[in-house]
């Protein structure tokens, strides 16, 4: 199948008291046409970050290296007005919080006239008629007059629509929704869920979802990357990664989650914190929490290896006996 | 039977809506309307429901930490809206509560030491000696190092600063702690050695929980019966097994289906509410829920469902029953 996202070596630097520390640090995924693959992790992981930097939307202050490959073009080395054409037309991207997002003082069909206007050359009537097209097709009850709302008018549930109506404006190849239902009750996030799965299979749209929540990712992805420190720890099929998780760290967080359904056990938690980024340990990153570490986790950064087809680990325990280089 | 800690009897509280020039009382918003529930000497007491359903404000109320509309709260005999003075500063020690953003409930310029003795100041307990020493102790029950009674609330983790309010709740010796929200705002790994702690410390100490969260699957895991609310109004009580297993609400239903499950192999029938919960200063008339319920009725519309047993120790509001 062909890939829509390509991420090769991507690596973020932030700058702290004039030095550099790796946020983001030698990560590989791509996606493919149609697909929705999920990016998990706690927060500080990297994951918002990694989206940023796909973005390009990262500040002063950062560096960032390796490549993010979209239709045969490196995104990190094309000049900034190419960037802006992709953006909100190619690649468009939805938040956590929508009213942070959203323009307080202006109207709901002026903002998704906006995207229109750039990128599609609509103006007045048609663009209108468009937006609120766009906010039916995002089910949202009384298009015709929520067009003339500020979003301060409207719930969360429906602000978060709107952000998906404006991030669909164009029909994008790629949507990153970076923790899209976080904020919302659960009986919403079931509909904005519902909504992003149906807007996907029509129109074929891939979806990067970053969440921290895993019931989510079961239910939304064909396949989930799981981050750590900076780092995508195992990556592979959904179905496989809940089944068959080979990282320490996935299978920790698996085990330390309380069920809806099964018995009641005590939980197993993964002890101790997750390391800052000015303290990055030696060696794997997660082995002063792992159960399983060894003399060499503790002084060399493990590389991915296949464990199947499409399923990745970074663990020592999966490496095979190092050749000499 | 024996009686039970706490009786909660039609509990309310009302919050008044003001406008225009004179602040003139327009209407009112009823966050909590009519909640009346008992809790069971060593048991934790779930209450989920979505955001403005009045469960925050209910914990709240019963502390008198906001000041209810009307209701009776009985706990040990006495009803605390009736008290005031030091009558009411005594029950107080009984009860404490545990917030969802630790840092927000520890003052930044107090040490971890002084905020964990300064209740003891207040209600005379123990020489200084003892209260430092009571301090070392309670920190290293939760989990953390003794030494960290001289550090200050912006060195520790959002994990270390849950356990520090965990530890403030129980110095003085209460007999129910009411947490509200505890784990929302920790990480899924931190989340589950502070469920951990919070359950051994039951264990050690006779706790009784009143656990307010949003996050079912962390209420199933913690709770021995379970309270839904929906608008300020209770929708269904039940043991926390039952209620997972053979929910009777329209609502509790919903709410049920709609989380996601960690596997992908889940098969399961999902209700998609319509619309959003309605707002809590305009509440529909009849059963709360009737403007979202998939099998609501004529009778749904014009008159609110009655409080019943239906099953033993099951309780729902709703007229299918």
């Amino acid at each position: 199948m062909a890939k829509v996202l390509d991420v090769r070596g991507l690596r973020v630097d932030f700058r702290i008291d004039e030095r550099y520390y790796p946020a983001v640090h030698d990560i590989h995924f791509h996606i493919d046409e149609g697909e929705t693959l999920g990016l998990v992790g706690e927060s500080g992981c990297g994951k918002s970050v990694t989206s940023l930097a796909i973005m390009r939307l990262l500040g002063p202050g950062t560096k960032v290296s390796g490549e993010v490959r979209y239709g045969g073009k490196n995104l990190l080395a094309i000049p900034d007005a190419e960037m802006r054409r992709i953006r909100g037309n190619d690649i468009s991207m939805i938040f956590q919080e929508p009213m942070t997002s959203l323009n307080p003082v202006q109207r709901i069909g002026t903002q998704i006239g906006e995207s229109l206007f750039l990128h599609r050359g609509l103006t007045g009537r048609a663009a209108r008629e468009q937006a609120i097209q766009l906010l039916q097709e995002v089910g949202i009850p009384r298009a015709e007059e929520v067009v003339d709302d500020y979003p301060h008018q409207l719930s969360g549930g429906m602000r978060q629509r709107v952000m998906i109506a404006i991030a669909m404006a164009c029909n994008p190849k790629l949507l990153i929704a970076d923790e899209p239902t976080t904020a919302l009750d659960v009986t919403i996030q079931a509909q904005i869920l519902d909504l992003m799965r149906r807007l996907s299979r029509d129109h074929g749209t891939s979806i990067l979802l970053i969440t921290h929540d895993l019931g989510v990712v079961a239910e939304m992805c064909q396949r989930v990357a799981v981050m750590y420190a900076g780092q995508i720890v195992e990556q592979g099929p959904v179905r496989e990664i809940f089944k068959h998780p080979q990282h320490p760290y996935t299978i920790g967080l698996l085990n330390s989650i309380p069920r809806m359904d099964g018995p009641r056990t005590r939980l197993t938690p993964i002890e101790g914190n997750v390391p800052s980024l000015r303290n990055m340990p030696r060696g794997c990153r997660f082995a002063p929490r792992c159960p399983h570490a060894m003399d060499v986790c503790r002084a060399q950064d493990p590389e991915p290896v296949m464990v199947e087809p499409g399923h990745d680990v970074r663990c020592w325990l999966h490496a095979p006996v190092k050749e000499a280089r | 039977m024996a009686e039970p800690l706490l009786r909660v009897k039609d509990l309310k509280k009302y919050f008044p809506i003001r406008r225009g020039v004179l602040q003139r009382t327009v209407g009112y918003v009823r966050a909590v309307d009519g909640v009346s529930f008992e809790v069971e000497r060593g048991e934790t007491l779930g209450v989920v429901g979505e955001s403005g359903c009045g469960k925050s404000t209910m914990a709240r109320s019963i502390l008198r930490l906001i000041e209810p509309t009307a209701g009776e709260v009985w706990f040990e005999g006495e009803n605390l809206l009736r008290l005031s003075g030091s009558s009411l500063r005594h029950m107080r020690r009984q009860m404490q509560i545990v917030f969802q953003d630790p840092y927000a409930s520890l003052n930044p310029r107090y040490s971890i030491g002084y905020t964990l003795e300064e209740p003891m100041i207040v209600h005379r307990l123990h020489t200084p000696a003892e209260r430092k020493r009571r301090v070392r102790w309670l920190l290293e029950r939760v989990g953390l190092d003794p030494d960290y009674a001289k550090r200050y609330p912006h060195e520790f983790s959002g994990g270390q600063r849950q356990r520090i309010g965990i530890a403030r709740a129980l110095v003085l010796q209460p007999k129910l702690i009411l947490l509200d929200e505890p784990v929302a705002a920790l990480d899924v790994s931190v989340q589950s050695q502070v469920l951990n702690l919070l359950e051994d410390l039951q264990d050690e100490f006779d706790l009784t929980y009143i656990f307010v969260a949003h996050d079912l699957s962390v209420v199933r895991h913690i709770s021995d019966r379970i309270l839904v609310l929906y608008l300020g109004r209770m929708a269904e009580l039940a043991d926390a097994e039952v209620l997972f297993v053979d929910p009777l609400h329209p609502y509790t239903r919903a709410l049920l289906s709609a989380v996601p499950v960690p596997d992908p192999d889940a098969k399961r029938e999902r209700i998609i509410l319509r619309g959003d919960v309605p707002s809590p200063a305009n509440p529909p008339h009849g059963c709360p829920f009737h403007t979202r319920c998939p099998v609501a009725m004529d009778v749904c519309r014009s008159e609110v469902p009655a409080w019943r047993e239906v099953k033993p120790r099951h309780y729902v509001a709703c007229h299918l029953y």
